[in-house]
């Protein structure tokens, strides 16, 4: 299973690299696209162990973004943890919730890695607009991706299918 | 208060080996690792106290060393304080001596021929004894006089090389020939075993005082006549012929350091020095 979500996961970071290229709009950089991986371990899974998923997810983030290798580890471990506290206190798992926990997510990875930057003394660039820019951007894109499995287009591409069938 | 559960030390400690990591790869401006620098400001404090403790250490040992050879300082002055303290008492004894000796110039008979100076060693004036010391082994004949620059003190009653005891004119047994130094008034010193003496056969009509210096007669055929021998110190009638004086020796037997013995003026008339 887990096995499964690696490549889905590997094309969200390459995505993400994408979405950074030359050319391409300024905001789109601001959107946290693997921050729908956290939140929805967070929101779909019924045992919620220790997050190594998403320690791997931030040490994947930093090799492929950041200058030092760690600090991106910690960062995304960190939102997941708060994640998965904030899933046992809320039932609700609609889309409003997605780019609810979205936006929490994108706000503790970028908040965690400048201060895990800190220490090492190399500078960090975070404005306000910009955090809260990717904050909305995050949460939105999360929500969007909510709205997309309350859809559940696999079964309506069945049922299509099968009154087509007849 | 919860417990501090595994999981979060778990956490807790993968943070910090991620950090430890990006530090491993962030170089100064020097070209090292950040973390080399990390581990040095650790090491920096622990590095420091133990600096100040060896130095702490051995500045304790140095000053212990110090401490035991200021004791060691101390115990000897004491010793030497001791030692000069002993040595002034015996400088003081000597100076005394000297006096004495000095005040034997004035006694014509101390400097005669044959004159023996001698040092009091021991005086036990309620047995009316003293052992004195001659600087060469003498053989002093019985009955040797012995006087002060303060006046008459005994007589030899034993001799042995350069040790000699002396009979006190305080002893008990001990009598002088005595008179005023005009010869009007005659008696007979007698010790009385104590400090004090009296002054025996002197008639009631004699004419004495309280105060009065008596010295030697000569009648004795001991003591050479002229010393000085003991100061009345009162004079009463008795219902007997002879009046009842009492009187002190005029020598300080107590203080007297130096003595002469006159050998040349015992019975046997020769002493002979070895």
């Amino acid at each position: 299973m887990q096995l499964k979500i690696v490549l889905p996961v590997v094309l969200t970071l390459l995505a993400q690299r994408m979405l950074g290229l030359p050319g391409m709009p300024s905001w789109t950089a601001e959107v946290l696209l693997p921050v729908v991986w956290i939140v929805a371990a967070a929101l779909l899974q019924k045992e919620r162990g220790w997050p190594y998923h998403a320690l791997v997810l931030g040490l994947a983030w930093d090799v492929l973004f950041e200058p030092v290798i760690g600090p991106g580890g910690i960062a995304w471990s960190a939102a997941c943890l708060v994640l998965y506290a904030l899933a046992g206190f809320v039932a609700d798992r609609s889309p409003k919730m997605w780019a609810g926990f979205g936006a929490v997510g994108a706000a503790i990875v970028t908040l965690v890695h400048s201060a895990a930057l800190i220490p090492l003394g190399l500078p960090f660039s975070l404005t306000l607009g910009h955090w809260v820019r990717m904050v909305i951007f995050t949460g939105l894109w999360c929500g969007l991706v909510g709205a997309t499995l309350r859809l559940d287009l696999p079964s309506q591409w069945r049922t299509y299918r099968s009154r087509k069938l007849r | 208060m919860t417990a501090f559960r595994p999981t979060t030390m778990l956490t807790i400690l993968l943070w910090l080996v991620l950090e430890v990591v990006a530090a491993w790869q962030v170089r100064t401006p020097d070209g090292a690792p950040l973390l080399a620098t990390w581990i040095r400001s650790m090491a920096q404090p622990v590095i420091w106290s133990a600096h100040e403790i060896g130095h702490l250490i051995v500045d304790v040992g140095l000053g212990t060393t110090d401490l035991q050879r200021v004791v060691a300082d101390n115990r000897s002055l004491r010793l030497d304080v001791e030692r000069l303290s002993s040595r002034n008492l015996l400088l003081e004894e000597d100076l005394a001596a000297l006096r004495d000796a000095a005040g034997l110039t004035s006694n014509n008979i101390g400097f005669s021929n044959g004159a023996v100076l001698a040092r009091c060693t021991f005086r036990d004036v309620a047995a009316g004894s003293m052992e004195v010391r001659t600087a060469s082994r003498v053989n002093l004949p019985r009955d040797t006089p012995a006087i002060t620059g303060g006046g008459l003190v005994g007589r030899v009653v034993r001799s042995e090389g350069s040790r000699h005891w002396l009979q006190l004119i305080t002893h008990g047994a001990a009598a002088a020939a005595v008179q005023t130094p005009d010869g009007a008034v005659q008696g007979l010193v007698v010790g009385t075993g104590g400090e004090t003496l009296t002054v025996a056969y002197v008639p009631r009509q004699a004419m004495l005082e309280k105060g009065q210096v008596l010295v030697t007669s000569g009648g004795d055929g001991i003591f050479p006549p002229g010393i000085a021998a003991a100061t009345v110190v009162h004079v009463r009638e008795t219902e007997s012929p002879f009046l009842e004086i009492g009187a002190v020796p005029t020598a300080d037997i107590r203080s007297t350091r130096i003595v002469v013995l006159l050998p040349l003026w015992s019975a046997a008339g020769d002493g002979e020095t070895e």
